[in-house]
């Protein structure tokens, strides 16, 4: 039955396929990406291995894996602690964001859908690195993540992936330049479109250099130069990005990365996931400002040493 | 010796989100499981800021009155809920249940708020009926 009406609708589909949607235009000519977006999500980054090579839900299963993804788990299956802010009362659960669904079981696209294996390298890199810090840990405020001293969260990256609230962004354009701002944690990525050259190796920037072009009505955004302190799946200054927004309708931009570093994996690979559109506004997110956090956990740090 | 002590851990284990909202910083770090505990108290500032709301509240207990710091959610997602700056003022009667700070100070997480006659303070479904 199932079956059939799939069937049904897919000739329906062929039989009067609409035409291809047109994007609106910058007065230069190029699609129109600007105004707020979300790309808050249910999709993980990576297939859970039951799925195997299985990259798409049926409508049928998606609504089934919207469901169960939005109910709520006991922190024992969630992982984390106890001592935390109940994420509903403070609109942190994903039940009460507006998402980005897609039929995609992972980001990652292709049969694998997870991320490739860590070369031999970047796996001694990590043990050592991991080696250097054990003790260390909460010594001062410069062993503590970059995330967690406001500096760059790992959502923001380039790739940009969901921060898991506050999942918004904006974006503007002019013939020269394209802004990206991201709620969390509020930088803007100004990206040129001018063919100039990425900064020489020396300069690193936490955001990494980024280049854009258009490729037909494709965005493409080429970022490299990223600092020894970025960590992007265990890969650190030999970051290499391609991302690419294409507006696919009125509500919807697509978008995809491919991400490089032979020094970390053992192949490159690519991701998709949809940029939903907001009304807005995004709010300042002025993390440093209040990052009472960061005193606390060294605080408490100090008062087990004396004990 | 403050009223307002540690309530045994409750065994209706509070359900969270679905889906592992990274956490901007170390909880377990910050707070400690093994001091869960229950203010009443007064408002007296409340820190909309990021990236975490802070509620200092005055809890009365037999030694004097304390003034401890609560810590919230990211003030960006309450705006969403149409929280505004009025939604909480010094005077309000509140309740908290959370989990003191590791460091021994008076300060604690904010795990379930209520105002004092058991209207839930930022529960989402309930927004409308709170102050604004």
């Amino acid at each position: 039955m199932i079956a059939r009406c799939l069937l049904s609708i897919g000739l329906a589909a062929v039989a009067s396929a609409p035409p291809a949607w047109t994007p609106p235009r910058t007065t230069d000519g190029h699609p129109d990406l600007q105004g707020f977006w979300t790309n808050a999500t249910i999709t993980p980054l990576e297939r859970p291995r039951e799925l195997g090579a299985k990259e798409f839900f049926t409508a049928e299963e998606a609504a089934e894996d919207r469901k169960r993804a939005l109910v709520p788990l006991p922190t024992a299956q969630r992982g984390g602690t106890e001592a935390h802010y109940e994420f509903t009362q403070f609109g942190l659960d994903r039940s009460q964001a507006q998402i980005a669904f897609s039929l995609r079981t992972s980001m990652i696209v292709g049969p694998e859908g997870r991320v490739p294996p860590l070369t031999p390298e970047a796996q001694q890199r990590n043990a050592e690195r991991a080696a250097r810090n054990k003790g260390h840990e909460f010594d001062g405020p410069e062993n503590r993540g970059i995330q967690e001293r406001c500096i760059v969260w790992g959502n923001e990256g380039p790739p940009m992936l969901p921060p898991g609230y506050n999942s918004f962004l904006q974006i503007v354009q002019t013939p020269t330049h394209v802004m990206i701002e991201q709620e969390m944690i509020h930088d803007a990525r100004i990206i040129p479109l001018d063919g100039r050259p990425h900064l020489p190796q020396s300069v690193r920037r936490w955001l990494g250099d980024s280049r854009g072009r258009w490729e037909g009505d494709t965005l493409v955004v080429d970022t490299t130069n990223f600092t020894d302190q970025t960590n992007f799946r265990g890969s650190r200054e030999n970051l290499h990005v391609v991302e690419r927004f294409t507006r696919v309708d009125q509500d919807t931009i697509r978008y995809e990365f491919t991400v490089d570093d032979p020094t970390t994996w053992t192949r490159a690979w690519s991701a998709e996931l949809p940029l939903v559109k907001d009304k807005g506004p995004i709010y300042e997110y002025a993390c440093h400002e209040a990052n009472y956090g960061m005193a606390n956990n060294l605080r408490g740090a100090r008062a087990k040493e004396d004990r | 010796m403050l009223k307002s002590v540690a309530i045994g851990f409750t065994a209706a284990v509070v359900l969270l989100t679905a889906a592992p909202a990274p956490a901007h910083h170390a909880f377990s770090s910050e707070f400690d499981v093994d001091k869960p505990l229950q203010l009443q108290g007064t408002v007296t500032v409340m820190e909309w800021v990021n990236p975490h709301s802070w509620i200092h509240l005055d809890v009365k207990g037999a030694g004097g009155t304390v003034n401890w710091m609560v810590e919230g959610g990211s003030p960006n997602q309450l705006l969403r809920l149409g929280f505004t700056k009025n939604a909480l003022l010094p005077g309000m009667n509140i309740v908290v249940t959370g989990f003191q700070a590791k460091d021994g100070t008076h300060k604690a997480v904010g795990r379930e708020l209520t105002f004092a006659d058991g209207r839930r303070l930022f529960l989402s479904e309930s927004a409308a009926d709170t102050p604004k």
